[in-house]
Formats: structure tokens, C-alpha cells, sequence
């Protein structure tokens, strides 16, 4: 239905040029706009010596489809040419997306008058009628009906994705999985490709080493080790530590290492260990400490030989360790002659909701390790920190173990371009985690609920209450789309999380969250109390 | 002080070689001295200490930055997972899991089919996995190696084996697995025999024993052989290849086999702290090797054979080859003691002297590794282009020369 009115328009930029020239209005595809002309002779201007007069405005007869939006133009061109100008623009309306024409395909596109076909990877008008047509255009329907063999894998971002009954579904899949899902950016990967590159196995990369001493310094440590993983960079340090036969090493029970390791200090590493009862606040007592340390003239007992702690605690939630506690761990073990190792997965986390520098949270760690697969977004890769005495036997563990790597600068250039730039915006990642934790709290569900004070850096543990609902289902709620769920929220919206218990539901944000993500998967949290109530 | 020495590399496989001038890195410290003596000038740096030397070409470089990516760790990465179907394609085995090295995927091998307590295993007492492995095999698995007398051409002996392998008295370990290298670095990248493998497998099967080949440069075997890498390991339990080396790539190896061995390959990465990442960064360098390196393998072959040739030209017989027991991209020199020892061989060939410059046209300078008290190893590759080849060429003969007028 058109409704035909006279509109004001108000034209902006006008050059001297223009002046005296009339400009013809062009119709849009969708509209019914009546062409007509503008005369710009009823313009005033001051005259040769004076100022040029910007704007003007015309009136027009046209025919508006609801919903559109008047703009100002700006005019620019060639004056000998008769110009065609668009007087208005007609914006993205988001209930498009569930028409069938436009399903699996239409999006919104960069600007608002604008709308994206992720088909044709095109940006088009907003307009209704020339969505239509592109849809019915043949380039389109070939590329739409192509289907792929090998579709890349459902990723975070706009997905399209075909369902069982071969429908096409464009989803906002926001990944919280982990932030290990993080991928490298354009800038990453070119710094990746300008590394100067050598082979590390005859220590001849210079971008592994400048890698390792910038690390080393950053925690005011002696050397540093780049190795593929976080799990081989704990092994090695437990390893390091514990050389000889019969060791025994106190790690929390709730620790990475005692539950995420594959048992990896005992079935390579022969090393034996013994847990020590963490607290919600990822700390253990001390007290408690001193009472598994083993007596070194007991022939029934293995030799303690190495304490570790975890900051941030991943399974307390990502909480960042008090510093004075850390303090106190590191005097205790200086009193009972016995290493200290900090895994630090996510160090550069714990520092930044902790407001102080990593060195200075392991200052009393004798070792440390870094991971830079992580929130900083790295593919792969981790570090050893350490005296040069201990990088040097980890260098040797690194090698047995099939940790040593040839032209491993490529990798290592990605770790320091995480650390000049996506370091720097950890913050974001907190935000982010807050505000879903935020989300969840305004909803005052019983059966989902999450305690805001405890997240302290990218971390969210929902709790669910086992009663009407649990991780798995959660989970599963998450992770699928139900028809009221994409009316109300006009986006088809895909939250992937981790179930880590019976009862705990993982969210961790990350570099690849945007705030769209964040607004999405907010709105998708909130969403949920159909389902859980 | 080292020169900063400009290195030409070829056009690494890109079908039109492309020349990508590089510039050497500064040494630091590393063996011997660089372009010592002589005023000025630019020094052609000719490293030939190993294969793992190649860096990605800007071919390389553009798949790697292609490639899609997800987290392998999750099983999500389908460039990895191309790379390992592809691979275990190739060599007609079911399965195959990417790893960060050749001796993780010896490693996991070794560990996989020992895998309870007091296995053997039997190797060639010259084998990688024996020698250079840092005894990983006994110190991570508590496996037992046996090692059987190499044989020049890279093999052993099967009655040997035979005798070696006990059952059934508690003094023994249990007898589990063989193992072969082929290509045979020791040996100076000898090919295995086909009928000798075959013949190897008839006999594991007979004794109850699993058989794993470190094929690191298996490649080059295939490409020596002219049959295909699916026959060279037709009746091989499990199978790793380096691509690391001669196939130019920066990092990785794969490891192929049965698809529930490879379930249980896995999982041992996972545990010894392989599991990586977004690695389709680095599986992308292998599938781009694999299509463009791979067919040119041969080159490297036949630069080594130029080498062999124009020692062997050189009189005084203070460094002599066997361009017949040059098999692929591996020559070994022999240094008659009497004027030379590897070690000085080495460091000459490092260094420019005065006068080399106006008799070899430039200065080049050679690296190569001294790998025993005769013995010096040098190993052609991807970045080692045809001029590089006839520079060396001069050098060496030039310095041949000089060293077999001097007897000490």
C-alpha cells in the first residue's frame, strides 16, 4: 500500500555548479515513486561575491512505502549531466529475514538502506521488491542451490547452515566454548608471514627467541622455552623439577594438572603426586600444605619435591589468586626448600583483573607457565619461564618428548603480535563475561543461576539446579533454535558452551567475541526462561 | 663477528622458479666462523647441515594464510584433517594424526604398539629411534630396545633377528615390535630394498611382531624407487612421515596406521603435550608440500649426485664419496684422517681463505655436520638451487685440492 504525499526533501552540498541545473528524480524498484523533476531555479543565490548556498530543499511528489526514511544527500557530480539522484532510502527491516524468499540468505547489510546476501556475498539495497528480484535471479539461485561436499565447519559468526528438511538457516553462532577457539586475524597472519624464520632444533629461529626472552622478561625471569602446548609446558616444568626417581609433587585436586593432564606426570613423567584441597577461591591451606610433605628419611615415602598452584583457578571459575596468598605460598615453600610452580594458563588474565604486572603475581614462583592459545588468541603454542639452569634441562625434556620444532618462529610471531595487541584488550574479554553473568543474574531464574562476584576475568560458571534443568540440557538448550525463540528475538542465535559437570555450564569469552556476540547471546540468555522455568 | 651472508633460493616446487632472493640471518655463535679472511663483499652461504633447514616459500606462505582453521584439539580443524587424509591416502593406511615432530610420532608409535609392561622392541643399532631419540622409547614407554647390527645398504640381518627375538622365560622382556628407517640417515639416506621389506614383513608376521617404519624421508625412498609410497609401506603396521624435511614444510610430521590405532595415537598426543590448536596453519605448509615440493624431490637426488661426481673427480683422495651409495639427498664424504678430520673439513668449508675468491669466482661458504671421526654429511633440499649446487661444486673441489696437496 503506497501512500502518496508530499514530502520535503532537504538537499545538502550543493555546488555552484549545480545551480540552474535540474536534476531528475529516479524511482526506486520498490516504490512507486512518481518521477519528477527539480528545478533548482527558485534558488536564491548571493550572487557571485557572496557565499554559495549549501542546501536547498525541494518538495516532491512521491510515493513512500511504510517505513522508509527520508535522507539528506549529498549532491555530487558532473553538471552537464542531467543528475539522478535518490531522494530517500528505504532501511534493513530485520522481519525479513523470516519471509521465505529471504530465508537462509538475507542479512543486514553495512549500512542500514543497505542489506547483504551471504549467498552471493553481495551487499544490496534495502529494498523489498529488488530483494525479491535477486533472489529470483539465476546467479543467485545456482550459487544457493550449489551444495557444498565439504562445508567448512560451523564456526563462530554468521553461519549458513542447512537443516534435515534441506532448509537453509542463517544462525549467530557466538562460540563460548573455550578461548581456545580463538582464530588468528589478518594482522596475526601477516605478521606470521614477515617472521624471520631458522630452525629451532639447531636454536637458530630468531623469532622463537626474541619470543622467549620477551616472555622471560615480562615475568622477570631468567630464559623462557616456547613449546607446542600448555599440557607439554606443565609436564616439562613438573618434570624439570622432579628429575629424579621417586618424586612426589602437591597439586590441587581441582588443578588443570590433576584433572586435565591425562594423568601425564605419572604415566610419563613417572612422577607421583598427592592432592591438596582447594578452596572456592582457587587457593588450598597452607597449613594443610606442610602436612603432606613427605619425611626425606621415610624409605615408604617418595621424595617431595615440587608444590604447584594454578592463577588463574579455571575450574574455581577463571579467579584470579590473591597476591598476598601467592606471598605467603612462595615463603612457605622458600621455608621448606621446595619449588614452586605457577601454571599459568591464563596469567595475563589473573594480572589484568588483578591491576598488577604477571612478574609481580609470580614473583615467588620458580617456575611458570604461559599460554598463548588462549585469550591471546595465538593458534598454538605455550611457554616455560624459569632460571637458565631449568630452561636448559626443559630444553632436553622439549626434545624426547617430540616438542622440538624447526621453523616454529611462523608460530612464535603470532604469540608476539597476541602479546602487542590483543593483550592489551583482555578487558574486553572480562566485560563481556560480566555482562553474560549479568544477564543471567537479571533474570532471576532458580534454576540457572550464577554468582557475579566470582567472575573475575573470562570465565562464567552457570549453576544449574539438577531439578528442571541440567548442564547437558542447557547446553543442548543453548545450542539449538526453537521457532518462538527466533520470532522473539528476530535472529536466530547459536550460544555454545561446555558442560563441566553434572551441573556447571562453562561460558568463556574471547578475543572473536564482538559486542554483537555479547548482545546476542545475552538476549538468548534472557530468552531462556521459556524453558527453565 | 659473522658475515651477513645472502642466500638464492630456487622456486621451492612453484612450478615457474621463481627466485626469492633471502637474506641469511646473523649468526649467533653456532659452528665455526663465516667468511673469515678477505675484504668485503657478499658471501653465498650454502647450508647443507640437514633438510629441516627449508623455509616456507611465498607459496607456502599464502595456503598457510588460506587455510581454514578451527581447533584441532576438538577434532574441529579441517585442514588437519585434510592433511591426515590425505596422507594416510598416500600410503593406504586408514587413519593419520598430524604431530609436532618426527620423534613425537616415533614416539606415540613405539609407545602404542608396546604398550604394556616389559615389551621389546627390535631396531637397527644405527636407527634414529635408537640413536638421536634421547632414549624416549625406554624412558617414557619402560620399553626395551633391542638393536640388531645395520648393515651398510641400511638393512639387517633376518637370522639375526630371529635369534634375537625370546619368548616365554621370565629372565626375557616381551618381544613387540621391529622397526626400520627408510630412507637410512646413518647410512647416508640409503633406500630399503623392496624385496628386503617384503621379505621383513613375511618374517614379523611369522614371529608374532608388529612392524613400524620411521619413514621421515620416506618420500625421497619413493621417488628413488620410482613406486609409490602405498608399496613401500604396503605390509607396515604403522608409518610416520616427516614433512619437516626434504618436503620443506616448517613444522610436523604425520603418523599413519589403523584407524583405531590412530584413536589411541590421539590420545597419547594429547598426553605428552602435542595436542595443538588452530595447526591447520602449519597442515596447510604440509598439503602445499605434498602437492608442490614433493614432485621435485628428485632434484635434490640428483644435486646430491653432481656433489658425489665432482668429489670424486678430485685427486689426492683426501675426501672421497660413493656416488653409487648416494641413494637420495644424503652424501656422505669419508676424510682421510691423514690430511683432514671431519671437524676441520667442516670448518674449512665454512670459511673464505685468501685467494679461494679468485679461483672459485666468489666466496661461498659451506656448511655441512661431521657426524664421526671420518665422516662428514651434507643434505640437499628445497632451498638449495642449481647455482647454489655449482658454487658448492667449485668450492669443494678447490678445497679438495688444496687439502690433498698437504698431507699432515
Amino acid at each position: 500500500m503506497v501512500d502518496r504525499k508530499k514530502k520535503d526533501v532537504v538537499v545538502t552540498n550543493m555546488k555552484e555548479e549545480y545551480i540552474g541545473h535540474s536534476i531528475e528524480v529516479t524511482p526506486f524498484a520498490d516504490s512507486e515513486i512518481e518521477g519528477g523533476s527539480l528545478s533548482m531555479g527558485s534558488l536564491e543565490d548571493g550572487g557571485p561575491a557572496g557565499a554559495v548556498p549549501t542546501q536547498m530543499t525541494v518538495s516532491v511528489e512521491e510515493g513512500i512505502e511504510e517505513g522508509a526514511e527520508m535522507e539528506v544527500v549529498e549532491m555530487k557530480h558532473s553538471p552537464e549531466k542531467k543528475r539522478k539522484v535518490r531522494i530517500y532510502s528505504q532501511k534493513f527491516r530485520k522481519e525479513w529475514i523470516h519471509l521465505k524468499e529471504f530465508q537462509g540468505w538475507l542479512t543486514e547489510g553495512i549500512t542500514d538502506d543497505r542489506a547483504h546476501c551471504t549467498v552471493c556475498d553481495k551487499e544490496l539495497l534495502a529494498g523489498k521488491s529488488e530483494l525479491i528480484k535477486h533472489s529470483r535471479g539465476k546467479k543467485h539461485r545456482t550459487l544457493a542451490a550449489k551444495s557444498n561436499p565439504n562445508p567448512p565447519p560451523v564456526q563462530h559468526g554468521l553461519s549458513r547452515v542447512i537443516d534435515e528438511d534441506g532448509m537453509p538457516h542463517l544462525l549467530r553462532i557466538v562460540d563460548l566454548r573455550s578461548d581456545t577457539v580463538t582464530q588468528p586475524s589478518r594482522e596475526m597472519k601477516k605478521a606470521m608471514m614477515e617472521a624471520t624464520l631458522g630452525d629451532d632444533v639447531f636454536s637458530e629461529d630468531p623469532t622463537v627467541k626474541t619470543l622467549e626472552d620477551r616472555v622471560a622478561q615480562m615475568l622477570q625471569k631468567e630464559a623462557a622455552l616456547f613449546v607446542p602446548s600448555g599440557t607439554m609446558a606443565n609436564l616439562i616444568c613438573v618434570m624439570t623439577h622432579c628429575w629424579g626417581r621417586g618424586s612426589e609433587a602437591i597439586v590441587g585436586d581441582q588443578s588443570h594438572l590433576h584433572l586435565w593432564a591425562q594423568g601425564g606426570m605419572a604415566q610419563i613423567g613417572s612422577v607421583h603426586h598427592r592432592t591438596i584441597k582447594n578452596l572456592p577461591d582457587g587457593t588450598f591451606s597452607l597449613n594443610e600444605v606442610r602436612g603432606l610433605v613427605r619425611d626425606e628419611h621415610d624409605a615408604q615415602s617418595p621424595l617431595t619435591s615440587l608444590i604447584c598452584v594454578e592463577n588463574p583457578h579455571h575450574n574455581a571459575g577463571g579467579k584470579a589468586i590473591p597476591l598476598n596468598w601467592m606471598d605467603e605460598l612462595g615463603a612457605m615453600c622458600s621455608e621448606l626448600g621446595l619449588p614452586l610452580h605457577c601454571d599459568g594458563a591464563r596469567l595475563i588474565n589473573a594480572s589484568v583483573a588483578l591491576g598488577t604486572s604477571p612478574a609481580r603475581i609470580v614473583q615467588a614462583c620458580d617456575s611458570v607457565s604461559l599460554c598463548l592459545n588462549k585469550g591471546l588468541g595465538a593458534p598454538m603454542g605455550s611457554l616455560v619461564i624459569g632460571t637458565k639452569e631449568f630452561i636448559a634441562k626443559a630444553k632436553r625434556l622439549r626434545k624426547v618428548l617430540g616438542g622440538g620444532l624447526h621453523q616454529s618462529g611462523i608460530v612464535a610471531a603470532a604469540g608476539l603480535w597476541a602479546l602487542d595487541h590483543v593483550a592489551p584488550r583482555l578487558s574486553w574479554d572480562h566485560t563481556h563475561a560480566r555482562a553474560l553473568a549479568q544477564s543471567v543474574c537479571e533474570e532471576h531464574s532458580s534454576a540457572v543461576t550464577v554468582n557475579l562476584k566470582d567472575v573475575h576475568t573470562n570465565v562464567v560458571l552457570l549453576h544449574c539446579d539438577n531439578i528442571r534443568v541440567n548442564a547437558k540440557k542447557l547446553c543442548q538448550r543453548l545450542a539449538s533454535v526453537t521457532d518462538e525463540e527466533s520470532e522473539e528475538l528476530s535472529e536466530q542465535i547459536v550460544v555454545m558452551a561446555l558442560a563441566i559437570s553434572d551441573t556447571t555450564v562453562r561460558l568463556v569469552t574471547h578475543c572473536d567475541i564482538r559486542k554483537e556476540d555479547v548482545r546476542s547471546a545475552t538476549r538468548k540468555l534472557k530468552c531462556l526462561k521459556y524453558s527453565c522455568r | 663477528m659473522a658475515d651477513v651472508a645472502e642466500k638464492t633460493t630456487n622456486g621451492n616446487g612453484d612450478g615457474g622458479r621463481e627466485e626469492i632472493k633471502v637474506e641469511g640471518e646473523v649468526k649467533e655463535g653456532g659452528g665455526g666462523g663465516m667468511g673469515v679472511g678477505g675484504g668485503g663483499g657478499k658471501t653465498r652461504l650454502v647450508d647443507l647441515r640437514s633438510d629441516t633447514l627449508t623455509c616456507p616459500s611465498a607459496g607456502m606462505k599464502k595456503a598457510m594464510v588460506e587455510a581454514i582453521l578451527g581447533d584441532d584439539v576438538l577434532g574441529e580443524d579441517p585442514t588437519v584433517n585434510a592433511l591426515q587424509e590425505r596422507m594416510a591416502q598416500l600410503l593406504g593406511k586408514e587413519s593419520g594424526v598430524f604431530v609436532p615432530s618426527g620423534t613425537m610420532a616415533n614416539l606415540i608409535a613405539v609407545l602404542i604398539h608396546c604398550d604394556r609392561r616389559g615389551c621389546e622392541v627390535f631396531v637397527g643399532d644405527n636407527c634414529h629411534i635408537f640413536l638421536w631419540e634421547q632414549g624416549g622409547v625406554a624412558q617414557f614407554g619402560g620399553v626395551h630396545p633391542k638393536s640388531l647390527k645395520t648393515l651398510p645398504d641400511g638393512t639387517f640381518s633376518l637370522t639375526e633377528l630371529r635369534q634375537a627375538v625370546r619368548r616365554d622365560n621370565v629372565h626375557f622382556p616381551r618381544p613387540a615390535l621391529v622397526c626400520v628407517e627408510n630412507t637410512h640417515n646413518m647410512e647416508g639416506g640409503k633406500v630399503l630394498p623392496l624385496s628386503w621389506l617384503d621379505e621383513l614383513a613375511v618374517t614379523c608376521r611369522e614371529l608374532g611382531l608388529a612392524l613400524h617404519m620411521d619413514g621421515a624421508r620416506l618420500l625421497n625412498a619413493s621417488v628413488c624407487l620410482g613406486v609409490s609410497p602405498e608399496r613401500i609401506v604396503r605390509h607396515f603396521d604403522s608409518v610416520s612421515v616427516c614433512l619437516s624435511k626434504g618436503l620443506g614444510a616448517p613444522v610436523g610430521s604425520v603418523l599413519v596406521s589403523s584407524a583405531q590405532f590412530i584413536e589411541r595415537a590421539k590420545r597419547l598426543r594429547k598426553g605428552l603435550g602435542g595436542g595443538m590448536r588452530q595447526s591447520g596453519v602449519l597442515a596447510a605448509a604440509g598439503l602445499y608440500s605434498l602437492q608442490h615440493v614433493y614432485p621435485r624431490l628428485s632434484q635434490d637426488h640428483q644435486h646430491v649426485q653432481i656433489i658425489a661426481k665432482a668429489v670424486n673427480e678430485c685427486v689426492g683422495g683426501a675426501v672421497t664419496c660413493d656416488p653409487g651409495g648416494a641413494h637420495t639427498n644424503i652424501l656422505m664424504l669419508t676424510c682421510d684422517p691423514a690430511c683432514v678430520t671431519p671437524d676441520q673439513f667442516c670448518l674449512r668449508m665454512e670459511t673464505v681463505e685468501e685467494g679461494e675468491e679468485e679461483a672459485v669466482g666468489e666466496r661461498v661458504s659451506c656448511r655441512m655436520i661431521s657426524i664421526n671421526g671420518t665422516t662428514v654429511r651434507l643434505v640437499t633440499h628445497n632451498d638449495i638451487s642449481s647455482d647454489d649446487v655449482d658454487a658448492l661444486v667449485k668450492k669443494l673441489v678447490y678445497v679438495i685440492n688444496s687439502l690433498s696437496g698437504s698431507q699432515r
